[in-house]
């Protein structure tokens, strides 16, 4: 797998940080469509997703692929919390972005997103509405509750 | 005429808490869709207002299974954070409880297997074996399911007598070898249960990411324990059994080679447990920054991230298990299936409700 070729493929501004635990790269405003073709077609597997909270309302969303066993993150950031969905490039994406949608109601544009762990008459961003800043403005500060 | 058959929550052949509507025609599986809702418990959330001791002992509780892989994953990613070296000796006995782990996993999954089959004198013979090696973990760690074995930067409790442990080990091998593998692997009952029935593809495993031994039984070789080597795995002989068929007995089959590798593995490890410290320093600052860590749990790649701003308690957890990638598959798997093999399809992926709804 050629790592180099994919920053400047979707778009990064800088290169791989090779870090102990995975290479990294920073790439808020790549497609992630076209991330998912271009990992997939060098044989990667997406293992998963991760959304934090940002500023503006916006969120930090990794994506975290496998390349003949070494950790790919690549980190994008949602417009208007919303990304393209990855879901009809890899079905791996499919229960991820419907929990992501449950966590923080970030939207997948381009498919459905039935709600996998939300309780019925919970609105979608429920189970994560502590971890966003503009809903708790008191929020988690590292401070431990117990 | 097609009609819909719920299956679970409350039900003989699930008593988990999940749904699977399955759309039949006649005994026939034309579609199914799983429901997960029953049971959310929000460990992630959680585990962002505890300290990072807290959430180490909050984490382990994520599966009853596979609890220690959960902890000892979360500790190598804050290990990373924290730029923290594990000593050597701890790194074998990290290694010795996860594979200890796996024995009762996979024996647990050999004993349900056996019951859902109808075969209950093998689903006996699986869980009195598997009393067994829970034993080995109680006089290890003195718990049977949550051992609370690891900590940042090692381990909490030594092995003293690894000698004793191998001795029983070796025990478990020749029982397992004797008893459980002959009939999983040669009757030709168990054969014609399993055999044809649950078909993944490994074209439709690799699109779907599935792991673990759902995925090796699909022919796709993909074991974090080889991928990326952690602990003392690299320095350790083992092979990662492989089958191409794809159905429930080809899950049956690397699921019990699996065992077998398992138990050399333990062998290997505690015959060469290296001298030294258990741990390093006792409090271990957690500094700004996120990590990531991942380890092969019994049922496969079991991922984490973590980052932390520099105060006590993290700033974001993720944990992605086993099952949350391997149970969707179900629904293709089942696709065509006789509605009554179903909870036997399903049980075939080892499905965890208590990892998948964390």
């Amino acid at each position: 797998m050629d790592l180099d070729a994919i920053p400047s493929a979707i778009g990064a501004p800088g290169g791989w940080e090779k870090r102990p635990d995975a290479w990294w790269l920073e790439a808020p405003r790549a497609d992630p469509p076209a991330l998912a073709r271009v990992l997939l077609e060098a044989g990667a597997r997406l293992v998963t997703m991760t959304a934090s909270a940002g500023p503006d309302g916006e969120f930090r969303v990794i994506y975290h692929w496998d390349g003949e066993g070494r950790l790919l993150n690549v980190a994008v950031t949602t417009r208007g919390a919303a990304l393209p969905s990855v879901a009809a490039v890899t079905p791996a994406a499919d229960w991820i972005e419907r929990e992501i949608h449950d966590y923080f109601a970030v939207r997948f544009a381009g498919r459905d997103l039935p709600p996998l762990f939300l309780a019925p008459g919970d609105a979608p961003g429920a189970l994560g509405r502590d971890l966003r800043p503009d809903v708790a403005a008191e929020g988690k500060d590292g401070k431990v509750e117990g | 005429m097609s009609y819909t058959v719920p299956l679970g929550p409350y039900h003989p052949a699930l008593e988990e808490p999940c749904r699977i509507d399955l759309d039949c025609e006649g005994e026939t599986v034309r579609g199914a869709e799983i429901r997960l809702k029953f049971n959310f418990r929000g460990v992630e959330w959680l585990a962002e207002r505890k300290n990072f001791i807290q959430a180490v002992a909050l984490i382990e509780r994520v599966c009853g299974i596979c609890s220690n892989v959960h902890a000892m994953t979360f500790c190598r990613a804050l290990e990373t954070l924290a730029g923290v070296d594990v000593p050597e000796r701890a790194r074998h006995i990290r290694l010795v409880v996860a594979e200890l782990e796996r024995v009762t996993s996979h024996l647990l999954w050999t004993g349900l297997a056996a019951e859902i089959m109808g075969f209950q004198t093998l689903f006996m013979a699986c869980f009195a074996l598997r009393e067994r090696a829970m034993d080995v973990l109680e006089g290890l760690s003195g718990n049977r399911v949550n051992y609370g074995m690891n900590r940042v930067g090692g381990v909490t409790r030594d092995i003293a007598d690894p000698g004793a442990i191998r001795s029983e080990v070796l025990r478990l091998r020749e029982e397992t070898l004797k008893k459980i593998a002959p009939v999983f692997l040669d009757d030709r009952t168990v054969r014609a249960r399993c055999a044809g029935i649950g078909v993944l593809s490994g074209d439709l495993a690799r699109a779907w990411g599935a792991v673990g031994p759902t995925a090796r039984a699909s022919g796709v070789p993909q074991d974090i324990r080889k991928a990326a080597p952690y602990e003392a795995y690299g320095r350790l002989d083992f092979h990662v059994p492989l089958e191409t068929a794809g159905d429930v007995n080809a899950r049956v089959v690397v699921r019990l080679l699996e065992l077998i590798e398992t138990y050399g593995l333990l062998e290997q490890a505690l015959g060469t447990m290296p001298g030294g410290p258990l741990a390093g320093p006792e409090f271990v600052e957690i500094p700004a920054g996120e990590a990531t860590a991942r380890s092969e749990a019994p049922r496969g790649e079991c991922f984490y991230y973590v980052a932390a701003g520099g105060a006590e308690a993290p700033l974001r957890v993720k944990i992605r298990t086993p099952s949350f990638v391997n149970m969707p598959l179900v629904a293709a798997m089942v696709r065509g299936a006789n509605l009554a093999d179903v909870p036997l399809i399903n049980a075939s992926i080892d499905p965890c409700y208590s990892c998948t709804c964390r």
